[in-house]
């Protein structure tokens, strides 16, 4: 009995075979598209958006290169004219049309520093911060507040009234110490100096070891 | 995930080990299917031997189903893979001229490694007689350089070409390959069976 | 010989099956080096060691081998030199197996050996010739062509099966 029931399905054999394997291509046709992300999900992304790592205070920044942090590497995503005006001691210039070329992929791809991005607000950086979020780099940061940040807080801050916190001086006290460092003391005692000349300074550019990532392998073939 | 290699999941040092478990599976594959025998092969010109058909296009709807699948499930990322690319002019006259010499021969350079491998004497013949041709192509290459190079039109797939998705195109390439299937066996039925 | 043990040897894998792990091996192939399978490299590469070793200048001014000798690289060292060693040795086993080892010239009742061997040596170089052209042969551009829908591994696969068919007639006393 069972041979012969084997025997009836053995002889349609051809017949589930190509069935199967018609069903197999259906399948392909009739699975739900998808959006593939090749980088990062879309969650990965948000959370980081919302994390507040993302920040970096003009403060927190100037204590870093005050105390010449090894692990912080300055990146402003001006553009070269602005770059070559005024920027931060020891930046290296990428501007916002190239951060995404791939010579500066040594820079930004990596996991050695503490990558600082900074424009003239917090505009281009932001933007220049998730481009390269979405390529799933590490590390990156964006200076709040951007170069006119830094003017306001560090090089040139307000002077806190008396009814203040005792911090606020403190800060103070530290932000001017600060502008000293960096070049520019605040000229309390000069009226009309509205906008202090930015000083051209010769800065020497950090020099970064790229990271030479593990070269992906075009398949070759042909006969 | 993969291509393993490519992407480096394995050293570059593994690509020989896999190349030579690959052939031993390729060489055995198509010898134990019996592409050692140029009678066999030639069989499906003359419809009393319908292997190479049957075992060409399996072979070709498994791995693009397969590969479809397991891009889909993000296993294998087909961007990475080699395309092999399409010069027009190229692939339908060297296709013609190969198409002469299957059939005058009886193998292709596969198959013919195979037959080499378990002694049969056309097939060294038929090793010599592609290295020749061989030579005569590289030394008549200006000849056919411009066929060689021109009417490139780059790494393309069916996808690019028809404008239709890959799901569609591989269903289309199943129907079309079961039906030649059920018309091989239709055909050899009736055509005089040749004892080889 | 006698007549069972003749027909033994001719007992060969189901089409079907034989096909079905070949496309196993062709996902396998991809999955690991992102590449197809291939067979004419070799030859190519025996041709270009050959030239190589009776005149190096020659390679290096030919347009077509010097694509090949590179630096110090060998051409034997190559992907398909080693896949092509593995298909030897593969087939080799499959055919002890079976039993269908032996040297022999296979050809049909109605032909010499002679004629058969010329026709061989034709078909290879004709076979050679179409390959360069097309940049690959059945295994390398047709079947690994198709797994990845590459249109000029179909258009030569059309081309290879389409012209073989329309010649097939001319041939056929070579076979049936």
């Amino acid at each position: 009995m069972i041979n012969r029931n084997l025997a009836k399905i053995l002889s349609k054999r051809y017949i589930i075979l190509a069935s199967l394997l018609f069903v197999a291509a259906l399948g392909l046709v009739l699975l739900p598209s998808y959006q593939k992300n090749e980088n990062v999900t879309a969650e990965h992304l948000l959370a980081k958006v919302i994390n507040p790592e993302r920040y970096i205070t003009s403060d927190v920044l100037a204590d870093k290169l005050i105390l010449k942090d090894p692990s912080i590497l300055l990146i402003d995503v001006r553009v070269v004219s602005e770059y070559e005006k005024y920027t931060l001691p020891g930046a290296i210039n990428i501007p916002f049309d190239s951060i995404l070329n791939p010579n500066y992929e040594g820079y930004l791809n990596q996991d050695q520093y503490d990558i600082v991005l900074f424009s003239n607000d917090n505009f281009k950086a932001d933007q220049a911060w998730l481009l390269l979020n979405r390529k799933d780099y590490k590390n990156l940061h964006v200076l709040n507040g951007g170069i006119n940040g830094w003017y306001h807080t560090i090089l040139n801050p307000p002077k806190p009234t008396e009814d203040m916190p005792q911090e606020a001086f403190e800060l103070y006290n530290f932000r001017q110490a600060a502008a000293l460092y960096f070049g520019v003391g605040i000229k309390t005692k000069v009226k009309k100096e509205a906008t202090p000349i930015p000083v051209k300074k010769v800065v020497p550019k950090k020099a970064v070891v790229p990271v030479v990532k593990k070269k992906k392998r075009k398949p070759e073939g042909g006969c | 995930m993969g291509p393993l290699i490519p992407n480096g999941f394995l050293s570059y040092e593994w690509n020989i080990i896999i190349a030579v478990l690959i052939g031993l599976a390729f060489g055995f594959i198509l010898e134990a299917s019996g592409f050692s025998s140029s009678r066999k092969l030639a069989g499906v010109f003359y419809g009393y031997d319908f292997a190479v058909l049957k075992v060409f296009f399996t072979a070709a709807l498994v791995s693009v189903i397969g590969l479809y699948y397991m891009d889909y499930l993000g296993w294998i990322n087909m961007s990475m893979l080699y395309v092999h690319p399409t010069y027009l002019w190229g692939a339908i006259i060297g296709g013609a001229i190969m198409g002469i010499g299957f059939v005058a021969g009886g193998f292709c350079p596969g198959t013919s490694i195979c037959a080499v491998a378990i002694g049969k004497l056309d097939a060294w013949v038929y090793v010599i007689g592609i290295m020749i041709g061989i030579l005569i192509f590289s030394e008549a290459f200006p000849i056919f350089e411009k066929i060689y190079n021109g009417y490139y039109l780059g790494n393309i797939t069916l996808v690019d070409s028809f404008e239709l998705p890959a799901s569609w195109i591989i269903l289309a390439v199943t129907l079309l390959a079961l039906v030649a299937f059920f018309v091989s066996d239709i055909v050899r039925k009736r055509v005089k069976k040749v004892f080889y | 010989m006698d007549k069972s043990n003749f027909n033994k040897l001719h007992v060969y894998w189901n089409p079907y099956f034989g096909g079905f792990l070949l496309g196993l091996l062709i996902i396998f192939t991809f999955y690991m080096t992102g590449r197809g399978l291939g067979a004419s490299g070799v030859m190519k590469s025996g041709v270009v060691t050959m030239v190589d070793q009776v005149s190096h200048e020659h390679t290096i001014k030919n347009a077509y081998y010097s694509k090949f000798v590179s630096g110090d690289k060998s051409p034997m060292n190559n992907w398909l030199v080693f896949e092509t060693l593995g298909v030897l040795v593969g087939a080799f086993i499959s055919g002890s197996l079976a039993g269908r080892i032996g040297f022999r010239v296979q050809h049909s009742p109605k032909i010499t050996v002679k004629r058969r061997l010329v026709f061989a040596l034709l078909g290879g170089v004709l076979f050679g010739l179409g390959a360069q052209i097309a940049r690959g042969c059945t295994s390398g551009a047709a079947l690994s062509g198709m797994a990845v829908l590459s249109t000029g591994g179909f258009i030569t696969m059309l081309s290879i099966f389409g012209t073989a068919f329309l010649f097939a007639y001319l041939f056929r006393k070579n076979w049936i």
